[in-house]
């Protein structure tokens, strides 16, 4: 099975981009393979290249890689209550951290972890750092893996699903806590989400994935004022909007995400796309520019289809 | 934490006192009674009369239940020569002692100093308290100030039950304490790699064999252990490596210190491994489903994603982790120690509790078949106890209240 095939971009130094895309749609496997933590049995990297700073990742040592890792790309992940370990503090898994990059003693690496811990708002940093995981709600561990994560100032942060699995009201805070901190250290983020409005909020650049692939990138302005493929259009169209009226049944993209095991011939949004022509069950549409400048689709329709103008919400009912 | 431990001591005794109850009542309802063999030849009718007189054996069963009760908690008093010196003076531990003691409490003191641990100050109390308890043991053992229980006469007409039980435990501690080690130190270790490799030869290899040895009945692993590396080995090579029966060479006092080593150890191994070998089996499988748990877990991942070395993921973050789970298995099985492996010992000659027990059993002698059984109930509900005080030094999550 591929769970990602044919996936291309650059993050640029400091940019923060949004990844989008339904569960399964390969978000999480493409941030697994930049920090090369898939491993066999699970899956296996088979083909292709991750340049990090002019340096090809996959074709690194191991030692060197444990550097890069927590060193200079960090990763933060989707469930705070169980990403921490339960039997050691977080001074101590904060420090470990700490120690092993930034080649400190382990005095200097407390007063580093205090000041990561102060950093994320978490008050009394000294005491808390002999605590344990299970004395913390959620978004005050989802704030300590953030501490973490920038304690070594990397160049790229990644953040898979870092709010899901928060309360809403906490969400907001942590999310404007990980950019703000992000963007006074000139961290790059990779923000991998499937809540639009936290994307539309915060990231200059967004990719939307669909079974493996990625069907759409480009500014977040350009696809969200000119969504080129029939998939974002889609997921657009399913948001609530708190500035228009309720008075019509939200938007939903029929059907259910392929099986990469067995995925449609063609363009694999086929089966469920409103706007399917013969040559979509034929042919995978590459990505190319459509729409603004920085803007790619990959529709076979990108450049002719004006979706703004087509009443979809008909379409789908039927 | 006191409390929580006062309390489990409280339903302990409940627990044992219901344990000696329904144990009681089995013996009394399997038939047959101790003097029976007697019963045979005419002219024993006047001795059968007095031993039941003597024994109370005529009397109502709840009546003798309370008369085996009352004798077993009651002290005798101060023991001559019974007791913990019986088997410190069998295994020779004063001498042993204040060695290993200096040696568990340095390497403690070690660990806690090179794990670079918080609270140090807080361990090194803890290493202290070990040394404490140590010298207070070794000053009872020398000062043969101990206390002991009468737990009734044996009916074969051999003393005292608690000097037989107390004169066979240092045989049935040296076989166990050394089978547990050889579990622990072998099956423990095999189950974490048997994870990190999982699918591989080593891991199909290792399940298998540990399936094999698992169901495989003790007595055949024990008589299979005496017919190839024993009497085979010996036919085949001429090399005589093991014996197969006895604790020690009869000529043993006449031995040189290193020979008497030397011969301590080949009777030690086969009966030791052969208890080993089923624990070995059964530790690897739980700690190769255990680990597995952990490694797929998601602070393994956090652990990976920081950075550091798989060693360390493994040894610090996975391990710790995974050995929550075996506390349980290990402490029943200490547990287990002080009942003496029956059959293995029977087998092997060794003159251990298990041996005692069968034997006390064929004889109907119930005093000394319940004070065996009160010795494994009162060990299991103890070790349970130190089982859960253990779960709170590996997780922090557990709490006493």
């Amino acid at each position: 099975m591929r769970a990602v095939d044919g996936v291309s971009f650059d993050i640029a130094a400091g940019e923060r981009r949004g990844v989008v895309g339904e569960s399964g749609s390969g978000k999480s496997v493409t941030a697994m393979s930049i920090m090369r933590l898939i491993e066999p049995p699970a899956g296996e990297i088979v083909t292709g290249t991750i340049d990090f700073q002019g340096t090809n990742l996959l074709a690194m040592p191991e030692d060197d890689m444990q550097d890069v890792r927590g060193g200079k790309i960090a990763m933060i992940f989707q469930d705070p209550m169980t990403s921490l370990n339960p039997v050691y503090t977080i001074g101590d898994q904060l420090m470990e951290t700490i120690m092993l990059h930034q080649h400190v003693n382990k005095h200097d690496a407390r007063d580093i972890a205090a000041q990561a811990l102060d950093d994320v708002h978490i008050p009394g940093p000294q005491t808390v750092l002999d605590d344990y995981p299970h004395q913390f709600s959620g978004g005050m561990r989802q704030r300590v893996m953030i501490a973490m994560g920038l304690s070594c100032n990397p160049d790229l942060l990644i953040a898979d699903e870092p709010t899901t699995a928060l309360d809403v009201t906490t969400q907001a805070q942590i999310m404007d806590l990980m950019l703000q901190l992000a963007a006074d250290r000139g961290t790059a983020v990779m923000l991998i989400t499937h809540d639009l409005g936290v994307v539309a909020g915060f990231c200059d650049t967004i990719q939307v994935m669909y079974a493996g692939g990625i069907v759409e990138s480009g500014t977040a302005q350009e696809i969200f004022g000119d969504p080129q493929h029939p998939y974002t259009w889609g997921l657009l169209g399913s948001m609530t909007r708190l500035d228009e009226s309720h008075a019509e049944r939200l938007h939903s993209v029929r059907g259910a995400p392929p099986s990469l095991i067995n995925p449609p011939r063609g363009c694999r949004f086929n089966p469920r796309c409103d706007f399917v022509q013969d040559i979509c069950r034929a042919s995978y549409p590459a990505l190319r520019t459509s729409g603004g400048d920085d803007q790619l689709a990959a529709c076979h329709f990108a450049v002719d289809l004006d979706l703004k103008t087509i009443d979809v919400r008909e379409g789908s009912t039927t | 934490m006191l409390a929580y431990i006062i309390r489990r001591l409280v339903y302990g005794v409940v627990t044992l006192l219901a344990l000696s109850l329904v144990v009681f009542l089995l013996i009394q309802a399997s038939g047959g009674g101790p003097l029976d063999r007697l019963k045979l030849n005419p002219r024993m009718a006047p001795v059968i009369a007095q031993l039941t007189e003597q024994w109370g054996l005529d009397k109502p069963i709840m009546q003798q239940y309370f008369t085996w009760l009352r004798n077993f908690v009651t002290p005798t008093d101060v023991a001559s020569a019974a007791g913990l010196t019986v088997i410190f003076g069998k295994i020779g531990i004063q001498g042993i002692m204040p060695i290993v003691t200096i040696v568990i409490a340095g390497a403690y003191t070690a660990w806690a100093f090179l794990a670079k641990i918080n609270q140090s100050w807080w361990r090194a109390f803890r290493a202290f308290s070990i040394v404490f308890v140590w010298v207070i043991g070794l000053w009872l053992a020398k000062s043969r100030i101990v206390f002991s229980l009468s737990w009734g006469d044996s009916f074969r007409g051999d003393g005292a039950v608690w000097d037989n039980i107390f004169g066979a435990a240092g045989a049935t501690f040296r076989l166990g304490i050394t089978a547990l080690l050889l579990a622990l130190l072998i099956g423990i270790p095999l189950g974490i790699f048997q994870a990190i490799r999982q699918y591989s030869f080593f891991d199909q290899v290792g399940t298998t064999l540990s399936f094999i040895a698992f169901s495989t009945p003790i007595f055949i692993i024990a008589i299979g252990f005496q017919l190839l590396l024993a009497l085979y080995l010996e036919k085949w090579t001429g090399v005589k490596l093991f014996f197969v029966t006895g604790m020690t060479d009869p000529g043993y006092n006449d031995l040189g210190f290193m020979a008497q080593i030397g011969d301590v150890v080949r009777h030690l191994v086969l009966p030791a491994l052969s208890i080993a070998l089923i624990s070995i089996a059964s530790y690897s499988r739980f700690q190769r489903a255990s680990m597995l748990e952990v490694m797929h877990s998601d602070y393994l991942r956090t652990a990976k994603a920081k950075g550091l070395p798989r060693r360390r993921v493994i040894l610090k973050h996975a391990l710790r982790n995974a050995l929550i789970p075996i506390v349980t298995l290990v402490s029943l099985d200490v547990a287990g120690i002080i009942g003496g492996a029956i059959i293995t010992e029977s087998i092997f000659g060794w003159p251990g509790v298990g041996r005692l027990y069968i034997q006390a059993i064929n004889a109907v002698d119930y005093p000394t078949v319940m004070a065996v059984v009160m010795s494994i109930g009162i060990g299991i509900v103890i070790m349970n106890i130190v089982a859960d005080i253990l779960y709170g030094v590996l997780d922090p999550r557990v709490r006493y209240d």
